[in-house]
């Protein structure tokens, strides 16, 4: 995976961004301040189904997605943006934090998870990493990936086979390398990526890849369980 | 209930044709018995049908099915001989005249049966002549029996229906108000949210009630993604997560994967307990603008509670000088909790480097 490439894309134009929330104040508090930060707010949607026409129309880079959509699941929005705008990407906003909404609408392909109550600052940056293609992480996401891995480790090695259930026959579990865990051992307990990088002796540029790494496992994991699912009962796949 | 009472009429039908047709050489009216019989059977048809709908269960019926039990009673004085009747032969409607009996009970309850079932008795009394063998004493009981023990059950029954239809719809009203708090509680969050970070931004008074908001925002937060922290009535089994996030605030950051982290009551209350004090211990001596984070973890067959801090630290062979300040003993009972269930705890700390508590206990 090249991400000097995505870092270069970013820093030749303004970064389009979409805001999806269907609470006006917070829309346009967060329109706002990424207006100021120098992003280009192309659109702002407080439906997932509106997200979903206004997106093909606008083709955003990064859209902001709040979780608690009157209409549509979080994680349901995700996975049909990525499948329409395979290059865009998702940046998950919640006020509540309810862990599973927030792991589902991340392994459906989101590339990180911010809390509202994130300061502006933090907003931007998170919005600068995503455009970039890095992965956002909070402690809160570490503590729920790290979580999940092994829920897909344990029921592996239990039989039961996974979501499709049936056939013991699936994608195999995805593992964490000794490294992989390390790191979100520390993102979990609340270190930065250079704090990790100079405790570990890494560079902070390994650290982000290692992180990066355990999302688009779980996300590729994720997406071939879904076309198992969709092949076993004879869905046709476009 | 209804059916129960036409299954006992129908039932008792047979076997009081039975009885009328072979002992029918012996009444005085032979024809008379079979007339009665065959209006028992019409009676019996009617009834069934009519009482099979709710429609169908009107008090003048009911009161008609009982008067028509009664009159059939009496009618065996016409019917059958004197002889017979007072050595104790069956009336003409027998037992089927508790079914009547059981239609009052299960309309109107216990009050109701009983006073169907003292109706047939006095006219079971009134056709023998003041003479009372010991069946027709049996009888009478049994009526009575049927009437008052027969609506007292099927009120229990209506009532315990009651209750639990009360208690479904409760149920109901909680879900769908829980399903409403949950949309108010997030517009709420998100309310708290903006005014807090907002308000850290502008500094000053702003950031005042920023940080009230804040403080309103981790406990409502806690609040609505509460997980229960009693026992599993079957397992007995904690789910440890639901002791540890409410320690989470402005300061303390906390991790949980999304499925529950299960462990023994006594167990997991060591953990959450372990993990109290190390965050506690925080608050305590980590400074005020010190942050801390706890991770909880499920590995499988160890359960694993990380706390860390980015306080000043202290160092490790210093342990004279933590002890005075009162961190030795934070550390020993967080030990002590855990080597009590068979676990075991480290606390490290370097000076600038914060402050580390690892607790692990097995499964």
């Amino acid at each position: 995976m090249s991400r000097g490439d995505d870092e270069a894309a970013v820093g030749s134009g303004t970064v389009r961004v979409m805001v999806v929330d269907d609470h006006p104040i917070w829309r346009d508090a967060a329109a706002r301040t990424l207006s100021e930060a120098g992003y280009s707010v192309v659109a702002t949607a407080g439906s997932g189904a509106q997200a979903l026409r206004v997106a093909a129309a606008t083709r955003p880079d990064v859209v902001l997605l709040d979780l608690n959509l009157p209409d549509l699941p979080g994680a349901q929005v995700t996975r049909q943006l990525l499948a329409a705008q395979p290059g865009l990407r998702v940046l998950i906003l919640s006020a509540s934090g309810e862990r599973q909404d927030v792991l589902d609408a991340v392994t459906a392909g989101a590339s990180g998870y911010l809390l509202k109550s994130a300061e502006p600052s933090e907003l931007t940056a998170a919005v600068h990493s995503t455009a970039a293609g890095r992965a956002v992480f909070t402690p809160g996401l570490a503590g729920l990936v790290l979580g999940e891995y092994r829920r897909l480790a344990q029921s592996g090695t239990s039989g039961q086979g996974g979501q499709g259930g049936g056939s013991p026959v699936g994608p195999r579990a995805p593992q964490l390398t000794e490294r992989e865990t390390e790191v979100l051992r520390l993102v979990a307990t609340g270190l930065t990526y250079p704090q990790i990088a100079q405790r570990l002796s890494l560079s902070p540029r390994t650290v982000q890849n290692h992180v990066q790494n355990t999302l688009s496992k779980l996300q590729l994991h994720n997406k071939a369980q879904l076309v198992r699912y969709a092949l076993e009962r004879g869905v046709k796949l476009d | 209930m209804w059916r129960v009472v036409a299954v006992f009429r129908v039932i008792t039908l047979g076997y009081v044709a039975l009885l009328i047709l072979r002992s029918s050489s012996h009444l005085a009216h032979p024809a008379g018995g079979l007339i009665a019989l065959a209006f028992m059977v019409g009676w019996t048809l009617l009834t069934v049908a009519a009482f099979s709908r709710p429609s169908g269960r009107q008090p003048w019926l009911i009161v008609t099915d009982l008067a028509v039990s009664v009159g059939l009673v009496l009618s065996t004085r016409l019917i059958d001989t004197t002889a017979r009747i007072n050595s104790g032969a069956p009336t003409i409607p027998g037992i089927w005249a508790c079914s009547a009996v059981l239609a009052c009970a299960v309309a109107g309850g216990p009050w109701v049966g009983l006073a169907g079932g003292v109706a047939v008795s006095a006219a079971d009394l009134a056709e023998r002549d003041a003479f009372l063998p010991q069946s027709t004493f049996t009888n009478i009981v049994i009526v009575l029996i049927a009437g008052g023990v027969g609506g007292y059950v099927v009120r229990l029954g209506m009532q315990t229906e009651a209750a639990v239809d009360r208690a479904a719809r409760a149920e109901a009203a909680v879900a769908e108000r829980d399903r409403i708090a949950r949309g108010i509680h997030d517009s709420v969050l998100q309310v708290l949210a903006l005014v807090s970070s907002r308000g850290r931004m502008l500094g000053g008074e702003a950031a005042e009630l920023g940080k009230l908001a804040a403080e309103q925002e981790n406990a409502l937060r806690a609040l609505v993604s509460a997980t229960t922290t009693e026992p599993d009535a079957e397992t007995g089994q904690i789910d440890v997560r639901g002791l540890i996030e409410p320690l989470a605030n402005a300061r303390i950051t906390v991790a949980c994967p999304a499925t529950p982290v299960l462990l023994p009551a006594a167990a997991a209350r060591a953990v959450g307990g372990a993990a109290r004090a190390a965050v506690d211990n925080i608050h305590r001596h980590a400074g005020d603008r010190a942050h801390g984070w706890v991770l909880v973890e499920d590995e499988g067959t160890v359960i694993r509670v990380s706390v860390r801090d980015d306080g000043p630290g202290f160092a490790n062979h210093r342990l004279t000088d933590a002890a005075a300040a009162g961190r030795l003993g934070v550390s020993q009972s967080i030990v002590g909790r855990m080597r009590d269930v068979g676990g075991t705890a480290t606390v490290t700390s370097a000076p600038g480097q914060g402050t580390e508590v690892d607790v692990r206990v097995p499964r």
